[in-house]
């Protein structure tokens, strides 16, 4: 009956005016009919039809009525709302566009940051059942020719972890990297994968042609194939059939067994991915011209929490480890290796591997974001409110005219929707902007498999969002307006009397939030400004600037070959006369990696405190002798390397002040020998000045430099110190590695500054952003003052005109707006800055060097707020001090 | 000529009145409807014009009634309202609701002994 019933209603709505048509003829011939009745019963035909019409009644409202039976009468009154919203808003189209564009800022800058917010920390990763994905700590075997050397204690493996089946369902390994297609004559650079047999199975991905990689072609030597990605095989092939065939990656033949379908482009958004052998040869990596870190990932089988599983492959290693070492000699170095893995965790859920550290900054973004949203609710709040003020003798009239207060206050409400929709829509088209700012932020990994995009998800919260800011601001001020009796209301002129002083407390009282807010999110910024500044005014304990770096791997040959190389890179640069130092390192400093840190253990020392539950260790480092001149970092004692400090000499190596502190507390370390990763002791030749290895934010570790000669590393950066600008330094930092071996690949060829500046992005991004919204805010409040000022000196006029006559001067006039002013930025502020201090506990995170309480902070904001607060209230005060008393009267 | 003072129709009772006016097989437009109900209740009820339309409408949108446009028998144009099976149910219902709200009030009037 129901169904029936709706689907009368809906024909009703689709041909009403069909249907009104008819129902108006309907009633005239009732009436005709009523009249024709009368003169039967003998009155004239003049008075039979007046008759009938008194007798039906008012035929507009009777048809009314009957169309309110259809039942659409919500539809057509928000339709008549919808229209006459619009053209009210044309009419003003200044309060339009300062109320959208409020509206734009405030939902634009939340949608922004809740897509990015979306993509790392919601969506779940595009695999099947992606919460059992892990990341394993587990060692990748490696053949490189040659036995293993002796001694060397077992480290749990991907075989070790494939055979615990009860646990994992699959195992695969992975890396990524970026090679060059050659096919054609400008050779296009695309991200490749280097992936295990087992990869494509693990993370569930489905194939759309061919097969994967087979048992024979993951074997060492077993074959240059390859497997397209969907997007890929489309755009560069056009989607033409390539199985079978070869295409040129970095000059050799590489075959297309397979394609994958379209979606998956795990990792890194590869465009292809080529075999990971087990045990890895340097052969998978031949196209990359260098190793690659690789990551273990598996397939949990149900049942297992993050911790269980954790846990379950620490005790493997502990086994393994345990049962290769005979007697318990180096036990000491098992429980460092053990102690470091609980710290790295045996396996994490791959989201949280990803996406890492990004957590905490953005949803201090989102906070920061949505204070600002407030902010601009408060703003269009104030807005409509004004405009309220001068619609009650509209809405009065229309009241006296028969519309109710609903109805009055449900076409107010739509206004505030169409608002807060068009609002949002402009927003939504300023969030992509936004979102670019926003890519520093956030995870690199995650940038190809969950990109920040504008999602479904994201603009049904756009819209939503629009709803709740349309009743937020909107809500009040509707009812205001419909408030106080309509016959009250024209009798006094629509605009005076106690509900207009009602209607600017309520206006102040707005505006005292907002400044509030406003303090908040200034204490906010202030706060990450000043830590900022702290970073970047760290010691950092090198000199970057002038010198330029880039990275390189070098094709595993002998060693021996290596270094030949390595000091002919050095021999280029250092002839040039225009470089003033140069030097090798295996890992940068300030590079965002923690690159490898062992054990150390000294006889005769007292053992070192554990630091967070475990011992410390030293980061392996391995540079040229000129590495520490190259880059100003203070040689504080004894030598550096030289030429006789090779593989036959006894082995040497220089430490920095930290591991000199750790392990030498009371005793100049030169000459001193320590023990590290199982090899002969080694005598420590010099101490050098703390440099920070990760970022300018990481704490100070212990580090160990070993020679080249002794130790030549297979990636490793080269530098260059010079005058030059760089611009000619750089291309003569790449001529340098080109004269040596014109096919070496060189990457990430940038001055030390860059790496720095990179380090700092994320930082720097979240804390521009924050100081920009603190900006904004301001803005937004200045203005929202200097509206509802001027809004109570208008009020105030004839009061300011009589007290005038009566022998007020200027300066009483100024005094009074004065001191509503800083009643109202007073108040906010005390409210603002109570707030921030509860609140600033939870920004501590995102600090550095600065207290969540720093004092200065709260001073200096008030400070800053009151300046545009008081020029913002200086307009409106000069206004009331011209008013003259004259004026005032005669409008009386 | 109507001159005694006609009552207006008890609240809630106007659906059921119109049923049964068009119950036994009977069309009748809407000025037909007032008619007979004012007739068949000896004059004593009148039908309040500004009510019968929205409820004919009503009626229609439940689904009680269908309703047609015909020519009268003076060749002008009119619409005729038919009882369906939903309505002649609908009517059953409210005729037992209103016996059981009359006797109800009945035994209050003159209560038992």
């Amino acid at each position: 009956m129901r169904a029936a019933e709706l689907l009368r209603r809906l024909r009703y709505l689709l041909l009403r005016d069909r249907y009104a048509a008819e129902l108006e003829e309907e009633i005239r011939t009732h009436i005709d009919h009523r009249a024709a009745s009368l003169r039967a019963d003998g009155l004239s035909a003049a008075e039979a039809r007046y008759e009938a019409r008194r007798r039906f009644g008012n035929p507009v409202a009777i048809e009314e009525r009957s169309r309110d039976m259809w039942g659409l009468s919500l539809l057509e009154h928000a339709a008549s709302d919808l229209r006459f919203a619009v053209r009210r808003l044309r009419s003003r189209p200044g309060f339009g566009v300062a109320a959208i564009a409020v509206t734009a800022l405030g939902i634009g800058a939340t949608t922004a940051v809740f897509s990015a917010i979306d993509a790392a920390l919601i969506r779940p990763l595009p695999f099947p059942n992606p919460s059992r994905l892990y990341t394993i700590t587990a060692d990748v075997p490696l053949d490189v020719g040659g036995p293993r050397p002796p001694g060397l204690r077992h480290r749990a493996n991907i075989d070790d972890m494939a055979a615990m089946t009860d646990v994992f369902e699959r195992l695969a390994v992975f890396a990524a990297g970026a090679l060059n297609l050659t096919d054609r004559d400008n050779p296009l650079r695309i991200n490749a994968g280097v992936v295990s047999q087992d990869f494509f199975a693990t993370f569930g991905a489905r194939l759309e042609a061919g097969r994967t990689f087979d048992a024979g072609e993951v074997r060492p030597h077993g074959g240059h194939v390859v497997v397209l990605s969907d997007a890929f095989w489309r755009k560069q092939f056009g989607g033409r059939n390539l199985l079978g065939r070869s295409i040129n990656l970095s000059g050799a033949p590489y075959m297309v067994v397979g394609v994958m379908a379209p979606g998956f482009d795990f990792p890194n958004q590869s465009d292809l991915w080529i075999p990971l052998t087990n045990p890895t040869t340097f052969d998978s990596f031949s196209a990359f011209r260098g190793f690659l870190p690789t990551h273990v990932v598996a397939r949990v089988r149900p049942g297992f929490s993050a911790e269980a599983v954790s846990n379950r492959v620490i005790a493997r290693w502990v086994q393994l480890a345990g049962a290769s070492i005979p007697g318990n000699a180096n036990s000491k170095g098992l429980d460092d290796d053990i102690a470091s893995m609980r710290v790295q965790r045996g396996a994490k859920p791959l989201r949280e591997d990803l996406v890492g550290k990004t957590r905490t900054p953005l949803t201090m973004l989102m906070g920061a974001t949505i204070l600002l949203l407030l902010i601009a609710c408060a703003n269009v709040a104030n807005l409509l409110l004004s405009d309220a003020a001068a619609r009650r003798r509209e809405v009065a009239l229309r009241e006296v005219l028969g519309a109710t207060r609903g109805r009055v206050t449900r076409q107010l409400l739509t206004e505030s929707l169409l608002l807060a929709l068009t609002g949002a829509a402009v927003g939504v088209g300023l969030a992509p902007t936004l979102l670019g700012l926003l890519r520093t932020l956030m995870p690199a990994d995650l940038a190809g498999i969950a990109p920040a995009e504008l999602n479904l998800r994201v603009l049904a919260f756009s819209a939503i969002l629009a709803v709740v800011s349309a009743t937020v601001f909107g809500l009040w001020p509707a009812l205001s307006a419909t408030r106080g009796g309509a016959a009250e209301t024209i009798k006094s002129g629509g605009g005076g009397g106690s509900t207009a002083a009602g209607l600017g407390r309520t206006r102040r009282a707005i505006i005292t939030v907002e400044v509030a807010l406003t303090v908040m999110l200034l204490v906010g910024a202030g706060l990450l400004l000043r830590s900022f500044a702290r970073v970047v005014s760290q010691d950092r304990g090198i000199t970057s600037d002038h010198v330029a770096t880039l990275e390189l791997a070098i094709k595993v040959d002998r060693r021996s070959v290596r270094l030949a190389k390595l000091h002919a890179m050095l021999a280029q640069l250092q002839n040039d006369p225009l470089i003033d130092a140069a030097a090798i390192v295996n890992d940068l400093p300030l590079n965002g990696t923690s690159g490898m840190s062992i054990g150390v253990q000294v006889d005769g020392e007292p053992t070192p405190k554990l630091r967070n539950d475990v011992p410390p260790m030293a980061r392996y480092l391995q540079a040229s002798g000129g590495y520490f001149k190259a880059l100003g970092i203070p040689l504080l004692r004894g030598r550096t390397f030289t030429a006789a400090d090779d593989s036959i000499a006894p082995p040497v190596a220089v430490i920095n002040m930290a591991m000199a502190k750790t392990w030498w507390p009371d005793r100049d370390p030169i000459g001193q020998t320590f023990v590290s990763a199982a090899r002969a002791p080694v005598t420590v030749i010099g101490i050098v000045g703390d440099l920070r290895e990760r970022s300018l934010e990481s704490e100070v570790r212990p580090q160990m430099y070993f020679p080249i000669d002794d130790a030549t590393p297979v990636t490793l950066a080269l530098i260059a110190r010079s005058k030059l600008a760089p611009d000619v330094l750089l291309p003569r930092l790449r001529a340098a590695v080109r004269a040596i071996d014109p096919t070496q690949a060189v990457y990430n060829v940038r001055m030390m500054d860059d790496v720095i500046s990179t380090s700092l992005a994320p930082r720097r991004t979240n804390t521009t952003l924050i100081a920009l919204f603190g900006a904004l805010a301001l803005l937004l409040s200045s203005f929202g003052i200097y509206a509802v000022i001027s809004y109570s000196v208008t009020r105030r006029a004839r009061e300011f005109g009589i007290r005038a006559a009566l022998g007020a001067t200027a300066s009483d006039i100024a005094t009074l707006v004065g001191r509503e002013l800083l009643t109202m930025i007073g108040v906010g502020v005390a409210l603002g800055l109570a707030g921030a201090w509860g609140l600033s506990r939870i920004i501590a995170a995102l600090l550095y060097g600065v207290e969540p309480h720093d004092p200065m902070t709260f001073l200096i904001v008030p400070a800053v707020l009151a300046v545009p607060a008081l020029i913002a209230g200086w307009p409106p005060a000069r206004r009331a001090m011209s008013v003259s008393p004259m004026e005032v009267m005669r409008a009386e | 000529m109507p001159s005694t003072q006609r009552s207006p129709i008890p609240p809630g009772t106007l659906d059921m009145l119109i049923l049964k006016t068009v119950a036994a097989g009977r069309e009748l437009h809407g000025f037909q409807i007032a008619d007979a109900i004012e007739r068949e209740s000896r004059e004593v009820l009148q039908v309040e014009e500004g009510s019968l339309y929205p409820a004919l409408q009503r009626m229609l949108i439940k689904g009680w009634l269908t309703a047609e446009w015909g020519r009268t028998s003076e060749n002008r144009r009119a619409r005729y309202y038919k009882l369906t099976t939903a309505g002649r149910m609908r009517l059953a219902t409210e005729i037992d609701a209103y016996r059981v709200v009359s006797e109800a009030i009945g035994r209050i009037l003159h209560p038992a002994p």
